[in-house]
């Protein structure tokens, strides 16, 4: 009687344990949603010079290192063609996610926004199949020597992008503020 | 001439004499049963209230009034051991009504139901009042009990609330075991579906300590009907509508006692539910659509003096969270909260019923096997074995179209639990419980690490004693449980987490001293522990819904609370009133605290939070009168405050219910000929804003240098109207009943305090819903 009992005393707590294998799984396996750790400027003079390079880096993602941020130190009264891209730089090699921003334009866009005094204009946005800005790359117009700072924001907004879109619209995958210095 | 007269006059007055006799010759006759068993009811007492009139049942449960006149009248029945119940009749004509009493004291619950009668008899759920909560979820479903709130994420997730506590510190059963699921989330809602009971007690503050130490706030008790021992074949379908979202619920169930073996019984159950958007007042709250499929059966086998049962139930529920809440960053919840509304492009969502991302996707089943055996005649030995498995997806909005379609955090839990008590009753003034028991866990997770990979033992035993003499009743009882939480190493290395042991002990001793048949005074003073969790020690990452990070905290030691609670409750024919008040010292209560600066990320800043400890004071008053004016007329008040204290930062304690009225007028028709127990009503609820918050935090205001304790203050005070109508029809030998009831009458816009989607959407506009409840029998044997 008592042998019978403890058998059945296992069988249930088994059987507990056995349901967990239960519930379906997805098929196939499939990765993590694509992480975000870089957003990077590359800034090509109008009329001639190297490019620059700058960026906003949290390798470890979020917690953890806190984040390395360059400051994007550019000429007085020049034109730069900025190109954005961010990129995922916790694997090996680094994976780039901008063609996918690209891609899937028409529910993506990219906001710059300048304050504290910069002389600087950002204008120029590429566009989406649509015909409405996207802003993987746009130009920078500097004016007298000041500092400030730029906000880059890549918002998602899925099947509500529409035209005159303020930054407060949609979801936000990234923001991050960089210093600005135009000397 | 004068023989005519005569004639006349003797004829007038036969026909006097004959209108007194058929008014007053009216015969009341009928059957007590137990609403369980259905079994008759010997040596119940009857009363009809207007005229003082008593009988006491025959052995077969029959009860037989003569000579009546017609009239209203008011039947109290009442039956050592079961709840006593009251009914309204027209009688007219000659009536036979049986009358189904309830126990008091379920065979499973020995014990719980003496917790609860020291602490509040009225905090049950059932018949009428369950009834008019078909189709809400479980948390809705016992908020009308006082000091009984809920934790609200939008209009699909709620959680129940005790005195200003919830998630592990409050404690659900369904069925007798244990709901282990991961309660630790605010939107994490138990995953039981309310149809397989019919009833649902509430146990406020610690004294239950029958089903472990962590239950600081209360326990939740859902427990389905007895199996049927009356041979043949019946169950019920009950079905649930509502206009606001659109929703639907179908819920049928089948239960048996074989002729042949009258030992066996069995029981299936089943419930579809299906709902759209909800409307507030001035739009559809997009993608809040949910669905949920669930089903369970039951067996059991039933001797004089043993039996087992087998009981395995599944829930299966998919959730769609607000479009309008799913935010990205904190510069997105300040532009949702500045924009008052949800933006446009949200508000103008058509009504559907689909679910998009993101949702919840859970499922939970449990497995159970009880086994029982009589100790002579003194007792009762008890085996409960149990397995559950718990499976929670989260799918976010994903980034890109392209991007994968798995979710974001998928966590499953495997629970199993073994629990071996010896009830017993016939021994002198004493009688009690004695026992053990013994869990196991095992959480993993995929995709995004929250919390880690662990295992977990919990090993207890207690003992609780009831003494009962003359007016008095005591009850002490000792609980000591060791708890262990190990293996959480095994998360790739990706961080260190150490293995923890905690040890402790709880008790509680109470009593209840009878003044009169009417008043009665209860006490109960307790201390309980609960150890910290996993996700308030390891817990490390972004908390989506929420939009803040949190951080737990592997130096955590147990909370320890310290109760104390007072009711008086006095119930005469005209009046039910039940008055409590309770005080709780937590030492080292667990919270999250805000810290300081906001944590950068890619996404933007976040604001960040860590568990951490204080010392706490939460008291409070619960408030509930009914007054009977009449057959007819009767009114309800109820109150519920709470005052919550954080004693270590001289603070208000954040997230805490605020002080809610409610009130109730019921006019009852009681019986016509086809139509009982008709009857409709008006109720009102008035929830006051929440003014006890801490004054300072670390959340700063954009565009300034304020730093607050939220990011809203709370929302303003509101009060709702409620209509609701009922009636039963009689058909073959069942009651078919219909109850009409109408929440949020006036379509009032509001905000509740403790919704956490208070910062992004108004609350549910005017819902009318339609229950109608089937009885059937398919095979049953009369006896004549």
């Amino acid at each position: 009687m008592k042998m019978k009992h403890m058998k059945l005393v296992a069988v249930v707590m088994l059987g507990g344990l056995i349901l967990a294998g239960c519930k379906k799984k997805n098929t196939g396996e499939e990765n993590e949603e694509e992480l975000i750790t870089t957003v990077k400027l590359t800034l090509t003079p109008v009329g001639g010079g190297s490019a620059l390079v700058y960026s906003w880096k949290d390798v470890d993602g979020v917690g953890g290192n806190a984040p390395v941020i360059q400051t994007i130190t550019l000429a007085p009264s020049k034109i730069y063609n900025c190109s954005v891209q961010f990129l995922n730089e916790s694997v090996t090699p680094a994976e780039d996610i901008t063609p996918e921003v690209v891609t899937e334009g028409t529910d993506h866009q990219v906001y710059y926004a300048v304050s504290g005094g910069a002389n600087l204009t950002v204008a120029g946005f590429n566009t989406d199949g649509n015909g409405l800005p996207l802003g993987t790359t746009a130009s920078f117009t500097t004016a007298a020597a000041s500092t400030g700072t730029l906000k880059i924001t890549l918002k998602h907004k899925p099947g509500v992008k529409a035209a005159g879109d303020l930054v407060t619209k949609g979801e936000t995958d990234v923001e991050v503020d960089m210093p600005v210095v135009i000397q | 001439m004068f023989q005519i007269i005569r004639t006349a006059f003797l004829l007038l007055f036969l026909l006097f004499l004959n209108t007194v006799a058929a008014q007053c010759t009216l015969a009341l006759t009928g059957h007590v049963n137990d609403a369980d068993t259905k079994e008759h009811l010997a040596d119940a007492v009857v009363l009809i209230r207007e005229l003082k009139l008593m009988q006491t049942t025959d052995k077969d449960g029959f009860y037989s009034f003569k000579g009546l006149c017609s009239g209203v009248y008011t039947l109290i029945v009442s039956h050592a051991g079961c709840i006593t119940s009251e009914k309204h009749i027209h009688l007219k004509t000659d009536l036979e009504t049986d009358i189904d009493l309830s126990h008091a004291v379920t065979e499973l619950q020995e014990v719980v139901v003496q917790g609860k009668t020291t602490n509040n008899a009225a905090s049950e759920i059932k018949g009428k009042a369950l009834e008019s909560t078909r189709g809400l979820s479980l948390a809705e479903s016992i908020k009308k009990v006082s000091g009984v709130s809920v934790l609200q994420t939008g209009s699909n997730i709620y959680k129940p609330v005790i005195h200003g506590l919830h998630s592990n510190r409050v404690l659900i059963l369904n069925n007798g075991v244990r709901q282990e699921g991961q309660q630790w989330g605010n939107e994490h809602a138990p995953e039981i579906d309310p149809f397989i009971a019919n009833r649902i007690s509430v146990i406020k503050g610690a004294s239950a300590i029958r089903y472990g130490a962590d239950a600081i706030a209360g326990v939740v008790l859902v427990e389905p009907k007895l199996l049927r021992h009356d041979p043949g074949i019946g169950g019920e379908v009950n079905t649930a509508l509502f206009s606001n979202n659109r929703m639907g619920v179908l819920s049928a169930m089948l239960e048996g006692n074989s002729a042949k073996k009258p030992a066996f019984s069995w029981r299936v159950q089943g419930t579809v539910k299906r709902g759209g958007y909800a409307r507030t007042p001035g739009y559809w709250l997009a993608n809040s659509a949910n669905e949920e499929y669930n089903f369970s059966a039951a067996a059991g086998w039933k001797k004089q003096d043993r039996g087992a049962e087998i009981f395995y139930s599944q829930f299966n529920t998919k959730l769609g969270i607000f479009a309008g809440s799913h935010i990205g960053n904190v510069t997105d919840l300040w532009n949702a909260i500045l924009a008052k509304d949800p933006p446009d492009y949200i508000k103008n969502v058509a009504f559907s019923y689909n679910i998009d991302r993101p949702y919840q996707d859970i499922q939970h089943q449990l497995l159970k096997l009880k086994a029982w055996k009589n100790t002579g005649n003194i007792g009762r030995l008890n085996l409960v074995v149990s397995g559950q498995y718990n499976n929670r997806q989260e799918y976010d909005q994903k980034r890109f179209a392209s991007s994968s379609n798995a979710p974001q955090l998928d966590l499953s839990i495997a629970t199993g639990l073994t629990e071996l008590v010896w009830d017993h009753f016939n021994t002198g003034d004493f009688r009690g419980t004695i026992g053990g028991s013994f869990m196991y866990q095992n959480n993993s997770y995929e995709r995004r690490l929250f919390i880690p990979n662990y295992q977990s033992t919990n090993a207890g035993i207690f003992a609780i004693e009831k003494w009962t003499k003359n007016k008095l009743d005591l009850e002490a009882g000792v609980r000591f449980d060791r708890k262990s939480i190990y293996n959480t190493s095994d998360n790739g290395n990706v961080r260190d987490y150490p293995d923890r042991v905690f040890n402790n002990i709880s008790g509680n001793i109470g009593f209840t001293y009878r003044f009169t048949t009417a008043l009665r005074l209860l006490f109960n003073a307790s201390t309980a522990w609960r150890a910290p969790q996993v996700n308030e020690l390891y817990a490390d990452g972004l908390h989506h819904g929420a939009a803040r990070i949190e951080k737990g905290n592997a130096a955590l030691q147990p909370e320890r609370a310290n109760n104390l609670a007072l009711n008086i409750v006095f119930n005469n024919t005209n009046w039910d009133i039940d008055a409590g008040v309770y005080h709780k010292e937590i030492n080292g209560f667990i919270f999250l605290e805000p810290t300081f600066p906001p944590e950068l990320t890619i996404r933007g800043a976040f604001p960040a939070f860590r568990y951490t400890q204080t010392n706490a004071r939460l008291s409070g008053f619960d408030f509930s009168a009914a007054y009977n004016f009449d057959a007819h007329f009767s009114s309800t008040v109820k109150a519920s405050l709470l005052r919550a204290w954080d004693k270590t930062n001289k603070q208000w304690l954040i997230q805490m219910p605020a002080d809610r009225y409610e009130a109730a007028v019921e006019y009852s028709l009681g019986n016509a000929r086809k139509l009982n127990d008709t009857y409709f009503g008006i109720n009102s609820t008035w929830v006051l804003q929440q003014t006890r918050v801490p004054s300072t935090g670390n959340i700063e205001v954009p565009g300034t240098t304020v730093k607050q304790s939220d990011y809203l203050n709370p929302p303003p005070a509101y009060l709702l109207i409620g209509i609701e109508a009922g009636t039963k029809l009689k058909w073959k030998h069942n009651n078919v009943s219909f109850i009409l009831s109408v929440t949020n009458l006036m379509n009032k816009a509001y905000r509740d305090y403790m919704n956490s989607f208070r910062y992004f959407s108004d609350e549910m506009g005017r819902n009318i819903s339609l229950r109608v409840r089937i009885p059937f029998e398919l095979k049953h044997k009369h006896k004549s």
